[in-house]
């Protein structure tokens, strides 16, 4: 099954810095729209930080219903209110050292593959683009990056719902500039893109088995 | 008199950490979430403030109701790059971003401080303080007071007194945005001088 992608649009202006190439063939669509929109054709929902997470709690049960469909939801951010399912709250990190920002790839995935650890902490010799913070993880989730002191800072939680929820808390993995920078972090977004037709296949799977 | 600040409230996480839940929330007199400000009532408002960031389809549906505070004598103020032309007679010039200035052999951020005798940079803020990078400048009205300019000239905060019947601060610097990012300690320091001037400051 293709992986259909619809992409809630926050409004902000650094959100609408235009499509690159691995969010082309995403539904762009206003995030107070939400309640209006037919989600059976989608099968993976992405959602920002910019986003307002007062109408996303307020609109929770949508969004818990779309993953239990069996689909799949994403969410690059800080999380502030209580609208992801099995996730928690935003927590930042005590800032010491520019060190305290060094990405960890904490277990090797496909997402990742091929991506260098200091490509994601530093951008010109300086750190902290990356990640400020993390979301404490729900019981079985998969960790795949971290901070130091085995801080995580991006999981996937197949346990909470029937579906799958990847979280990231930091800026939009599919990238809102144009993706080639020069860095192994180009990777990423193409790499996250065939991670969620391979994932929407064995949700499906699952179904039909 | 101490002003009374609304928030036009986006409820994204940095809208929610800079007006809601930092040490600057106890600036701020009220939270008007901007799926409501098109029915919300402003009386008792004496600044309004439309952050960084804000969702633009709902600013654009409120640009007459704000103009219409302003017009009936209140303070509007706008933090950030704005996404369309909205305000008043302010001849936006886009310049791409100065993120690495600092990191230059001659580090010059660029920023001139044009009217150092000003209540809010003579009690409140230093230069450094409102030093971080900015997206672009303004080309206000003569009489328009420049507080912080471009070295060539560009206002990058000013306050207008003259387009409306009320009084603009708009500036192109984001310090919400990035402080509710947890990111540039500058911004905080920027926040620390400016939300206080703003509630009791001379305007």
């Amino acid at each position: 099954m293709k992986a259909n992608f619809i992409e809630l649009n926050p409004g902000a202006i650094f959100a609408q810095r235009g499509k690159n190439k691995t969010r082309e063939n995403f539904t762009n669509v206003d995030i107070y729209n939400l309640s209006n929109i037919d989600l059976t054709a989608y099968n993976c929902l992405v959602i920002s930080g910019f986003a307002d997470q007062d109408f996303l709690y307020e609109h929770r049960q949508i969004i818990l219903d779309f993953v239990n469909a069996r689909k799949i939801l994403i969410f690059s951010g800080n999380l502030v209110t209580d609208w992801l399912p099995g996730g928690q709250l935003f927590v930042p990190k005590e800032i010491n050292s520019y060190k305290d920002y060094e990405v960890s790839i904490h277990k090797q995935h496909p997402i990742f593959e091929g991506v260098l650890e200091d490509d994601m902490t530093y951008n010109k010799g300086v750190s902290g683009f990356f990640a400020r913070g993390h979301h404490p993880t729900p019981e079985g989730a998969e960790v795949l990056l971290t901070l130091p002191g085995d801080t995580p800072i991006t999981y996937i939680d197949r346990v909470s719902t029937k579906g799958t929820i990847l979280v990231h808390a930091g800026s939009d993995l599919f990238g809102y500039m144009k993706p080639e920078i020069n860095k192994t972090t180009d990777r990423i977004g193409p790499q996250l893109v065939k991670w969620v037709h391979e994932e929407i296949a064995m949700l499906q799977e699952e179904v039909t088995r | 008199m101490m002003k009374k600040i609304a928030v036009v409230y986006g409820g994204s996480s940095h809208h929610h950490r800079t007006y809601k839940t930092s040490e600057f929330a106890k600036y701020i007199n009220r939270l008007i979430p901007i799926r409501e400000l098109e029915t919300a009532s402003l009386e008792g408002v004496d600044v309004l403030l439309v952050p960084s960031q804000t969702h633009l389809g709902l600013l654009k549906k409120n640009v007459e109701k704000i103009y219409a505070f302003a017009n009936g004598g209140g303070t509007v103020v706008t933090l950030g790059p704005q996404g369309f032309d909205w305000l008043p007679s302010h001849k936006w010039e886009f310049r791409p971003t100065n993120f690495w200035w600092w990191l230059d052999k001659d580090p010059k951020s660029g920023l001139v401080l044009s009217a150092p005798e000003h209540d809010l940079f003579k009690n409140y803020l230093t230069l450094s303080d409102a030093t971080w990078h900015q997206h672009g400048v303004y080309w206000p009205p003569d009489n328009c007071e420049v507080l912080v300019s471009t070295d060539d000239g560009g206002a990058v905060l000013y306050i207008d007194k003259v387009s409306t019947k009320g009084t603009w601060l708009n500036t192109t610097l984001d310090p919400d945005f990035h402080y509710g990012s947890y990111f540039m300690p500058a911004t905080e320091r920027f926040l620390r001088g400016f939300l206080p001037w703003l509630v009791e400051g001379k305007l």
